[in-house]
Parts: C-alpha cells; sequence; structure tokens
C-alpha cells in the first residue's frame, strides 16, 4: 500500500484542520443570524477557496490546497465519504411511518411540489439550453437533471424553522416534514436513473436501470427493514453500544453504497436507502440516531460544505441573470406547486402559503446533485455556482417567508 | 357506559372463557349483553350454548343470541350495527401466522373497521380477574382526548389501580441533532422543553377529566408511538392497552405497518380500541 509522505501528510492535516475551524467560525456567525449552520459552512468554502483566499493571498491558498496532489488526492477520498455519509443520514431521517400517518395530505403536498417545480425546471432548460449553460451532452438529459435539481426539499433545514417557530408538532409541522420526506425519496429515485445514464458505468438500457433501482428500493423498504429488525436486537444485546452499531451501520452503509455503485446507479443511492431501512427500523433507539446524527453533522458534513467553495471560483463564475433565472423558477416552482397541494388538502389560504415557503428551503441535496453533474461533465461551473446560490438563498429566506406568511391576516 | 355489550363466538375451546370475562363487564357496566354468532343454527349448539350459559349464572339476566351466515368479520359488524351495540368483545390469538395476518384474521379485521369500540382479550380466563394494570395511549392524535377521557371512565367503573398514559417525542434523534446547532445550555433546554411539551399535553387533557380514585402516571417516550406502546406494555406485564382509532386501514398499510397495524401484528396484551 503506498503511504502519503511525511510533508504530504502535514498539508492534509492542514487542510482538514482549516476547513474545520473556519467552517465552525461562519456556522457559529450564521447561527448568530438565525441562519441554518450550513449557510455558513458554505460561506467558509468561499472564503478558504479560490474566490476570496485565493484573492487576497494567493500564495497561502496554493501551498494549503494546491501544493501535494497526493494529500489532495486523499481530501477528495474523505469528501467521497463524506458525501455518502451525508446521504445516510438524509435516509435515516426519513420515517416512513409518519408519512403513512400524515397520508393523503402529505402525499398531495410533496407531490404537487414535486411536479411543478420539476416540470418549470425541465421546461425552461430544454427551450433555452445555451443561457442555461448546458456543457455537452444530451439535452433531455440536461432538463430532466435540472428539473430534479429543483425539486428536493432540504428536510434538516426545515425541521430546524419549524422547531424554532414552534411548529413542529403542529399538523402543519408535521405535513410540511412528512412532504420533505416523500420528496427526499421520489427525488433521488428520478436523479438514480439520470445518474446512471451520465455515469461512466452506465451500460444499462433506461428500462433495466429503472427496473433495477425500483426493485432495490422494494426491496430495502420491505424485506431489508424485515432483516434489520431482527439483527439490531442482537447487536443491541450481545455487542458494545453504541460502539457496534455505528461501526456495523457505517459498515453496511458502505457495503450498500458500493453494490448500487456496482450496479450502475450511484453511491449515494445504496447509502441513502439503507439510511431510511435503518431510520425505519423499530429497534434503531433514538438516542442511537442522535448520536450518528451528530458525528456525521459536525465531522464530515462541514468538510462536504467547505471543499464546494474550494473547488470552484464563485466570483469568476457568477452569473447574475442565471443566478435570478435559477431563483425565480425555484421559488415559483415549489410555492406554488406545494401551495396548491396544500390547499387541496384543505389548508386556509395562509397556512398553504406558509407550507410553500416551507417546502422552499433547498440545501444539502442540491449541492450533492450539483455536484455530482458536475463532476460528469452535464452542467458548467457558472450553472453549479447558480444552484448553490439558490440553495443558500432558499434555506435563508425560508424562515422568515413563513412568519411573514403566518403573521399575515387571514385571506 | 356501555349500555349493549356484543360478544362475538365461535364454538372454540375459549369460548367458555370469554362468556365468563363477557358477564363480568356486562355487571361492571350494568349492560345488556348480545351474543353473536356467524354460522348455521343448530339444535346442538344452542342446548350447548344455553348449557355454558346456565353454568355462568347467565340464565336469569336477559342474553340475546344472534345467529348469522356469511362472512364471519362482516357479519359480526352487520349484527353490532343492528343492535346499536356500544362495545364489541372477542377472543384474539396473540399473533397471528403470516399468512393469516396478511390476508386478515377475523379479530383484525373487526378492530379495523368497527364503528364501535372494541375489546379483544388474548387470554380470556374462566375465572376473571380485572385489569389492574391500564395502559393509556397518549401520543398527540386528534382522538386522544376521547381515548383519555373514555380510558379514565373505563377505569374508574373497573376499579383498576395504575394508570400509565404514554406519550412519545416525535422524531427526537432528529430534533436533537438540530438542536445540538447550539451551545450545550442550549441543548439541555431543548431537551427538557421536549419532555415537558409532551406531559404539558397530557396534562392538560387531564385537567378537565374527572379524576378519583384514580393513580395516574404520565410517561414520556421517543420513537414511533406504536412500537413504544408495545414495548412499555410487555415491560409493565400490562393487563390492558386503551388506544383509539385513526382512520380506516388498508392493505398497504399492512404491508408498511404503522401505528394501529404495528400492534395489531403482536398484541401486547388485551386491547380497548375506543371509537
Amino acid at each position: 500500500m503506498e503511504s502519503l509522505e511525511h510533508k504530504e501528510v502535514i498539508n492534509l492535516l492542514l487542510q482538514l484542520a482549516a476547513m474545520l475551524l473556519s467552517a465552525r467560525v461562519f456556522a457559529e456567525i450564521a447561527q448568530k443570524f438565525k441562519q441554518p449552520a450550513v449557510v455558513g459552512e458554505i460561506l467558509a468554502g468561499i472564503v478558504l477557496g479560490p474566490t476570496i483566499l485565493g484573492m487576497i493571498s494567493p500564495d497561502s491558498f496554493t501551498y494549503l490546497f494546491q501544493s501535494n496532489p497526493s494529500a489532495n488526492l486523499a481530501l477528495d477520498g474523505i469528501v467521497q465519504m463524506a458525501v455518502i455519509l451525508l446521504l445516510f443520514i438524509a435516509g435515516l431521517e426519513v420515517e416512513l411511518h409518519l408519512v403513512w400517518a400524515q397520508g393523503k395530505s402529505a402525499i398531495n403536498i410533496s407531490l404537487m411540489g414535486l411536479v411543478v417545480p420539476f416540470v418549470l425546471g425541465f421546461t425552461f432548460p430544454y427551450f433555452f439550453p445555451t443561457f442555461f449553460g448546458l456543457a455537452d451532452g444530451d439535452k433531455i438529459l440536461f432538463s430532466l437533471f435540472m428539473g430534479t435539481a429543483m425539486s428536493i426539499t432540504a428536510l434538516p433545514v426545515v425541521v430546524r424553522i419549524l422547531m424554532d417557530m414552534n411548529l413542529f408538532k403542529t399538523k402543519m409541522g408535521m405535513v410540511i416534514v412528512a412532504g420533505a420526506m416523500v420528496n427526499d425519496i421520489i427525488g433521488w429515485l428520478i436523479f438514480s436513473v439520470i445518474l446512471s445514464f451520465m455515469g461512466k458505468s452506465g451500460n444499462l438500457s433506461l428500462m433495466s436501470t429503472i427496473g433495477i433501482t425500483l426493485l432495490f428500493t422494494v426491496f430495502m423498504l420491505t424485506l431489508g427493514k424485515g432483516l434489520l429488525n431482527r439483527v439490531l436486537p442482537w447487536i443491541n444485546k450481545n455487542l458494545a453500544w453504541p460502539g457496534g452499531l455505528l461501526s456495523l451501520s457505517m459498515a453496511f452503509c458502505f457495503l450498500l453504497a458500493a453494490f448500487t455503485e456496482w450496479l450502475g446507479i450511484h453511491a449515494i443511492f445504496g447509502a441513502f436507502l439503507f439510511g431510511v431501512a435503518l431510520g425505519d427500523s423499530d429497534h434503531l433507539s433514538e438516542k442511537a440516531k442522535e448520536i450518528i446524527h451528530q458525528f456525521i453533522n459536525n465531522i464530515f458534513a462541514p468538510l462536504f460544505f467547505v471543499s464546494i467553495g474550494l473547488k470552484i471560483n464563485f466570483f469568476t463564475n457568477f452569473d447574475l441573470w442565471l443566478v435570478l433565472a435559477i431563483i425565480v423558477i425555484s421559488f415559483a416552482g415549489k410555492i406554488i406547486g406545494s401551495g396548491f397541494g396544500a390547499l387541496r388538502s384543505g389548508f386556509a389560504k395562509k397556512d398553504a402559503m406558509a407550507i410553500g415557503f416551507g417546502m422552499n428551503a433547498r440545501g444539502a441535496m442540491e449541492i450533492i446533485l450539483g455536484l455530482i453533474a458536475l463532476d460528469n461533465g452535464l452542467i458548467n461551473e457558472t450553472l453549479f455556482v447558480a444552484l448553490v446560490v439558490m440553495a443558500l438563498v432558499t434555506s435563508m429566506t425560508s424562515g422568515p417567508l413563513m412568519k411573514w406568511s403566518l403573521r399575515k391576516s387571514p385571506g | 357506559m356501555y349500555q349493549k355489550i356484543a360478544l362475538a363466538i365461535a364454538f372454540s375451546p375459549r369460548m367458555e372463557a370469554l362468556i365468563a370475562e363477557a358477564k363480568r363487564l356486562i355487571e361492571i357496566f350494568e349492560s345488556e349483553l348480545v351474543l353473536i354468532h356467524v354460522g348455521l343454527k343448530q339444535p346442538e349448539l344452542e342446548a350447548k350454548l344455553s348449557e355454558i350459559l346456565e353454568a355462568k349464572g347467565l340464565k336469569t339476566t336477559p342474553v340475546k343470541t344472534i345467529w348469522k351466515e356469511g362472512k364471519p368479520a362482516k357479519m359480526i359488524l352487520q349484527a353490532c350495527e343492528e343492535e346499536k351495540v356500544d362495545l364489541l368483545m372477542l377472543g384474539a390469538l396473540k399473533k397471528e401466522g403470516i399468512f393469516t395476518y396478511y390476508l386478515g384474521s377475523v379479530a383484525r379485521k373487526v378492530i379495523r373497521k368497527a364503528h364501535c369500540s372494541v375489546l379483544t382479550l388474548i387470554d380470556p380466563q374462566a375465572t376473571p380477574t380485572k385489569f389492574s394494570k391500564v395502559v393509556i395511549n397518549g401520543t398527540q392524535l386528534e382522538v386522544t382526548p376521547k381515548v383519555i377521557a373514555q380510558g379514565l371512565k373505563f377505569c374508574q367503573a373497573e376499579g383498576a389501580q395504575q394508570i400509565h398514559i404514554l406519550n412519545e417525542i416525535k422524531l427526537y434523534g432528529l430534533q436533537m441533532a438540530t438542536a445540538g446547532e447550539g451551545s450545550e445550555d442550549e441543548v439541555n433546554l431543548t431537551r427538557r422543553k421536549l419532555v415537558q411539551d409532551e406531559i404539558k399535553y397530557v396534562q392538560e387533557i387531564l385537567d378537565g377529566l374527572d379524576q378519583s380514585g384514580l393513580k395516574i402516571n404520565i410517561k414520556v417516550t421517543a420513537g414511533k408511538w406504536a412500537i413504544e406502546l408495545v414495548r412499555y406494555c410487555e415491560a409493565i406485564n400490562a393487563d390492558i392497552l386503551v388506544m383509539g382509532d385513526e382512520h380506516g386501514y388498508t392493505f398497504i398499510d399492512r404491508l408498511f405497518p404503522h401505528d394501529l397495524e404495528e400492534i395489531l401484528s403482536d398484541l401486547p396484551c388485551n386491547l380497548l380500541i375506543v371509537k
């Protein structure tokens, strides 16, 4: 096995330390302004990356992030793992029993909140591909990607907002949470199919990809979950706690990620579905969930969010019109779609609007989606920057807009 | 509380015990008893039934027996509607075989579809004892205030000693992970607030109710409420679990069990569904 040299090890450690430090500082600042930590972490990356540090002090940026290819490779491995773990906890957050209990209104809100932004996100790029910056490749695939990128709600951001507003346990809060969960699952299903086409390993036909994806999903949510229900009590009883649970769940998360990657649908999908199955199992205690969350949210998530800013220059790739267009489309799609879905399920007008604003928060998932598309050459850096800005803007405005719409007199 | 109690009978070995249990309840609630049997009315069965009723000392009280032919679950429900029954009693197996579970057993079908309250007994006794340890589902649902109110009345009539009302914190792990963005004090504050909110919810329902003679314990858990209820009932060896029913369930709900279905798949103790 090859190993890093002395100075490469130092470089890698300095990189990690710089990333975690700046992420913490900016996350704290973001929270002082009542903003999600994610916003601060992404800003930390922009500050540490070519956009700001690279401009002010190119030497220190080059020394830190561009002097050792091997250290960078190692860092990339760590960031890859962070993405897989992020998807794992995204899956863990999905609680199917809650979705079933909310029933029709959750399905209504999430489907309308998925279809409308998807259609808008698909149509505009399809007819104006050059404006949106189609890099090279398929126009349909590109538009499909854009549609999906507009339609996944950021569950953690929404939960935070609802908790802050003391709305979490209300009917509205539960419907929003359940809606966002359904959104997550369907969004990733669609995206994994798109991915298998742009990936290098995509040698399956459309039908068999869809078939395998669906089959794998159903398997994980029925038999996979049943298996977990049998194994988990044994693990909790006989192995170290929470050590046994933590290391084994990570191991199986990576194992299934490897399996889906091998199948030709991206690794993150396996991690996500394993998260869903594990989170929905009867024997994973809430305490264990909290521990898994804490350790991924505070160590791996910041590394990933900071790494985005390191890769791209947000200043030179900033196209104001494109950013505005993406923001307008994403706002319109989500608010109209989810709001209409809520109206149809019998919510009052102002509550429906609040639900629309709540579902409008985008975050980590759009960014991960965008990054994969960028790596696969489906989109260019300018569009990626616009997507990140969109995620930031929707996350930051979601809470204040919800408050505003609920404060209005009933309409 | 219950003017008319019906008992579904099937001439199984457990029938005598079930009738004994029913007798105990009609005496407590001073109600009429209706027996429902789905199957052909045969003289030998009638003779056997009247023999048991006599042995149980039910010959003197008016007991109406209804004989129906057709699909058991459907006929039992129909008879309950016709007789305007307030509480339907029936025996149920603790756990069904996998095929019966998915295709639907009579007891579970009745629980899912009945319009009146249903009491299922998993272990009826020939010499019945009273339900002393009662667990009431206090999770935040639309029916919960009604369930707690009816549950308390039932316990008062029954003279139950210890009542546990279980409420759970929804998505505790996720909420705490989100709260983890704050400082240590904020996190602890959130943790306390989450627990207190749930106690307050139950307490506010209880405040409007007559609690005389009852020892009530409010317990807060985290996780899925149905699973937590089952675990708690098993842990304290509860005699009866009182809960409500939210809506009609379909086959999909059995495939992805949640809420009531999760309890039906493995009954921890006797079950009273308040409707």
